[in-house]
């Protein structure tokens, strides 16, 4: 019953509150895996993965039958190209969640659900890495056709796993941060993918980083070009798994950095409106 | 006595300089429905969002049952809302649809399945439960949000426009429903809309907005006595006696005539200070006058109104 104490309006329930809470993100990310593999988003981006790699494959494999591209070196090139376009349909999904859920009018009903902004952002989150996994799964047995007689196969896939995670978790919490804080769908997809792009792109210089200082630097500082760097380095070059660590602190920063913005600012951030209420 | 489920103590909202609500102040009570009117801009719509938890109020506090407005997550457990043009996934059947929502509100698999069954039953959705939401018509999504809204067993619930594009079967299908929710599970339901016959059909009170204030609130006839209204009819009367008609109205006090320009048979009356229509109609009836139709005018609530708002009420969303 409603009660008035010194003109305030007091609290009295009349239903016990349920106090579940710490399952929700697990029903958020149950449907949102569901809306993406049911609704065919999920398999569409995961064909077109898989056309890309079949594409890449047959020219590495082909190079390497005529001896331009060394065994080890047609493997990374491959797993190189299945994080990044692996990592890149993660982005996109990510980029969609929230400011495509506005767009289609349903985000309002999921805000009015009692579960937390925090619990939506993690179901959201953990829905798009699903398509990160697939990805990897479909890219194995293109890693094994390439790596088979040189007993790397396994190397690389771990590698594969590894850096491919660690870049899939941060770009996908960086890509809901965004979609979150844009207005428009489009928007969201467009500065996601300029910053994937920003990310990769300095790896990708012709000839190479420039040497020196500040090629040192850049390419530490890339999260995907960095963690590239590494599964090459493990892969092409023999180098122990410890040896470049410090190419991982990029790829590993920017997943904790990210993850941590978004689970801290998702109750401010995740609103009908972006960029606060309107 | 009946024990309030909402409240709200001026409830206030600005974006920027512009304020949407303007300290909101009512009561609503359990299986009460409330019908919220006002122009486009007025602020229902606002006032929704906030009672609903979606937008933060910048002053004042509310209360649903019983649950002041420091506990949004606890407040949501206890509204059910649909809300102004609310999207489907479209590949979602409707059973998947509601299921996903009474997980949501803390059901297990078992629990939200029945929930589900039940409330596709009650819309009459049943026969349509496992087709995707792409092939509902606009009235049958209009019912699964109300299924939705259903599917914590609210305290209050919002309806923003709910009859919004449907047509006449639909809208009475839908005022059915929301004549349900009121009477058989108790529960006080808020409608927006913007048809006066909706309110006047099925609404206990009204509270009618215009620029984010309260400008009037009680029951149909409450508002609509309380309005100044101008009190003007139409008479209608055979050509033969359109003289006499006239003759006889020119005698009754503070009664102004005027004829419809191409229709010299209506006569537009209209009459000043406390004297009714009805002395009009006995005077006419007693000189044996034949009287077609009498249709009196400022005695229904979309006069009201549309004296307070100086709108005419539109179907479109605020």
């Amino acid at each position: 019953m409603t009660t008035l104490v010194n003109g305030e309006i007091g609290e009295t329930a009349t239903r016990p509150a349920t106090t579940r809470g710490q399952g929700d993100w697990v029903v958020v990310a149950g449907q949102e895996s569901r809306d993406l593999w049911l609704s065919g988003r999920g398999p569409l981006l995961l064909f077109a993965f898989s056309v890309l790699l079949s594409v890449f494959t047959y020219l590495a494999a082909t190079n390497r039958a005529i001896n331009f591209l060394e065994q080890r070196e047609a493997v990374d090139q491959t797993l190189q190209i299945a994080i990044a376009v692996g990592v890149l349909v993660t982005l996109l999904v990510s980029a969609d969640a929230i400011s495509g859920e506005r767009e289609r009018g349903t985000l309002e009903s999921l805000l009015l659900a009692p579960v937390s902004r925090r619990a939506i952002v993690i179901g959201k989150l953990v829905a798009a890495l699903t398509l990160w996994f697939a990805a990897f799964v479909v890219s194995v047995p293109y890693v094994w056709v390439l790596g088979h007689g040189v007993s790397i196969v396994r190397t690389a896939l771990l590698l594969g796993l590894g850096v491919g995670t660690l870049l899939a978790v941060g770009l996908a919490a960086f890509g809901l941060l965004i979609s979150a804080l844009c207005s428009s769908n489009k928007v969201s997809l467009a500065i996601s993918f300029f910053l994937l792009l920003a990310f990769f792109a300095p790896s990708q210089l012709p000839g190479g980083l420039p040497k020196g200082w500040f090629g040192d630097v850049l390419g530490k500082i890339s999260p995907v070009g960095s963690g590239l760097h590494y599964s090459t380095a493990v892969l092409v070059h023999g180098h122990g798994w410890t040896r470049d660590l410090v190419y991982l602190i990029s790829p590993l920063v920017l997943a904790v950095l990210a993850s941590a913005a978004l689970l801290i600012l998702s109750e401010r951030i995740v609103r009908l409106t972006a960029g606060g209420e309107r | 006595m009946a024990k309030t489920s909402l409240e709200a103590r001026r409830l206030t909202k600005r974006f920027g300089s512009r304020t949407a609500v303007d300290g909101v102040t009512f009561t609503a009570e359990p299986s009460e429905i409330v019908g919220l009117l006002g122009p486009n801009g007025a602020g229902k719509t606002t006032t929704i969002r906030l009672l609903t938890t979606v937008l933060t109020p910048t002053s004042g506090e509310f209360s649903v049952a019983g649950v002041p407005s420091t506990q949004p997550n606890e407040i949501r457990r206890r509204v059910g809302v649909l809300p102004e043009s609310a999207g489907y996934p479209a590949h979602q059947t409707g059973r998947e649809y509601l299921t996903y929502f009474a997980r949501l509100f803390g059901m297990n698999r078992s629990e939200s399945s029945r929930a589900a069954s039940r409330l596709l039953e009650e819309m009459d959705l049943q026969d349509r439960a496992s087709s995707p939401l792409s092939t509902y018509s606009r009235g049958m999504r209009q019912r699964l949000g109300i299924a939705r809204a259903m599917v914590n067993d609210p305290d209050v619930v919002f309806l923003d426009e709910p009859t919004l594009g449907l047509d006449p079967a639909g809208q009475r299908q839908v005022l059915r429903n929301v004549r349900e929710i009121a009477a058989d599970r108790g529960a006080t339901v808020i409608l927006s809309t913007h048809t006066l016959t909706e309110v006047e059909e099925v609404c206990n009170r009204v509270l009618i907005l215009g620029e984010g204030r309260v400008l009037v609130s009680g029951t149909v006839a409450e508002v609509t006595s309380a309005v100044a209204a101008p009190r003007t009819a139409t008479l209608r009367v055979p050509d033969s006696e359109v003289g006499v008609a006239r003759q006889i109205l020119a005698g009754l006090p503070g009664l102004t005539i005027a004829a419809s320009g191409e229709r010299p048979d209506l006569l537009r009356i209209r009459r000043s200070g406390r004297d009714g229509m009805n002395t009009v109609l006995q005077a006419l009836l007693a000189a044996d006058v034949t009287v077609l139709s009498f249709e009196v005018e400022g005695t229904r609530l979309h006069d009201a109104y549309l004296a307070l708002t100086g709108a005419a009420p539109e179907e479109s969303s605020e």
